[in-house]
């Protein structure tokens, strides 16, 4: 099963889909969780990906902003998904009746 | 003050390789994180980067299996073909005689060419084995000659004699980069010759942990250059 920093990476870069690359991801991961994501913790989580299959990557295009350097660009694998998504639904079941989530439905029960 | 900071951040990606080195430092132009911060990320990376190629057991035997026990051994066996060289190689010899050389000098040849081919040997596993951990490698090798050269206090001898291995274990370490293996002829010959030239001391007791010690890299790339033709012989069988 997935880590949660992989579950939030894969879902970025899903999200991102063809402008996934670090910067990119990094960026998406710390406006959407407002927590710091280092550079190290990105590139070696996205290595630990692609030697599971669950990502691939390649170099991309170099533009003048990036000082003339190529792009790690970023593709979620047909494996990553599946693994992204059982990840999502064992925390949908774990989370069913926990208060927080009770009181975001308006549930009761 | 940017610009200073920029090459520090650039000097220190140098411990990253080729591609995470562009990537890393393209984001960090992008998002505009070229002080401190990116001095930290960039450090931060290669040490976890680092890191994670010690799971593995080969940067192990490279450097704890090989370097530290293999220089502290060789540099010992440096100084014994020294003392032979100096014993039985005496300028009086020549001047009397001409080219008339003591009993002993065919055992000083076989120990220096056995301490040509341990280095060697040593150097090309500790290079072939795990590339990417050679400088820490190379840092422990280094350790126990700096701690020796330090001590050193024999009179007659220079305490460069310490290092006669170094040159050999050198050029193997730089082969060991270039090709991961060699042909198992060639390691056959080489790893024959060595326990060959390695009889002699068989018969004196405690010496056959150091001869081992130093012996095994020889036998381990037969193992490794059989392991490669067996491949290669499969892979010839599925290709017909």
């Amino acid at each position: 099963m997935l880590g949660e920093f992989e579950y939030l990476m894969i879902t970025a870069a899903a999200g991102l889909g063809d402008q996934a690359y670090g910067a990119a991801i990094r960026e998406e991961i710390e406006r959407t969780t407002g927590r710091k994501c280092s550079i190290g913790a990105l590139y070696t989580t996205i290595e630990r990906l692609e030697k599971k299959g669950l990502l691939t990557t390649w170099m991309g295009e170099a533009t003048a902003e990036r000082g003339g350097r190529a792009k790690r660009m970023v593709r979620v694998t047909p494996k990553g998904v599946k693994a992204a998504k059982d990840f999502y639904d064992v925390v949908i079941r774990v989370s069913r009746g926990a208060s927080w989530v009770a009181n975001r439905t308006g549930s009761t029960s | 003050m940017t610009t200073i900071s920029w090459s520090f951040v650039e000097v220190a990606a140098r411990l990253l390789e080729g591609d995470d080195r562009e990537a890393v430092l393209g984001d960090l132009l992008e998002t505009g994180e070229i002080g401190l911060r990116g001095l930290f990320d960039v450090f931060g990376l290669a040490v976890r980067r680092q890191l994670a190629l010690w799971k593995d057991w080969r940067p192990w035997l490279a450097s704890c299996g090989m370097a530290l026990p293999g220089s502290l051994l060789l540099m010992g066996f440096s100084l014994s073909v020294s003392q032979t060289y100096q014993r039985l190689i005496h300028p009086t010899i020549f001047k009397a005689t001409g080219l008339t050389v003591g009993p002993g000098f065919t055992l000083l040849l076989c120990n220096v060419f056995l301490l040509i081919a341990w280095s060697w040997t040593g150097g090309f596993v500790m290079g072939s084995i795990s590339r990417r951990t050679v400088r820490v490698s190379a840092v422990l090798s280094f350790l126990p000659c700096m701690f020796c050269l330090a001590r050193f206090r024999v009179e007659s001898l220079s305490r460069f004699c310490l290092l006669l291995f170094l040159l050999p274990a050198i050029w193997g370490v730089c082969r060991g980069l270039q090709i991961a293996q060699i042909k198992l002829r060639s390691a056959l010959i080489l790893a024959a010759g060595i326990t060959l030239l390695t009889i002699p001391t068989w018969m004196s007791k405690g010496s056959w942990i150091p001869n081992w010690a130093l012996s095994w890299p020889a036998w381990y790339l037969v193992a490794m250059a059989w392991k490669g033709e067996a491949l290669k012989e499969r892979e010839r069988w599925r290709t017909n």
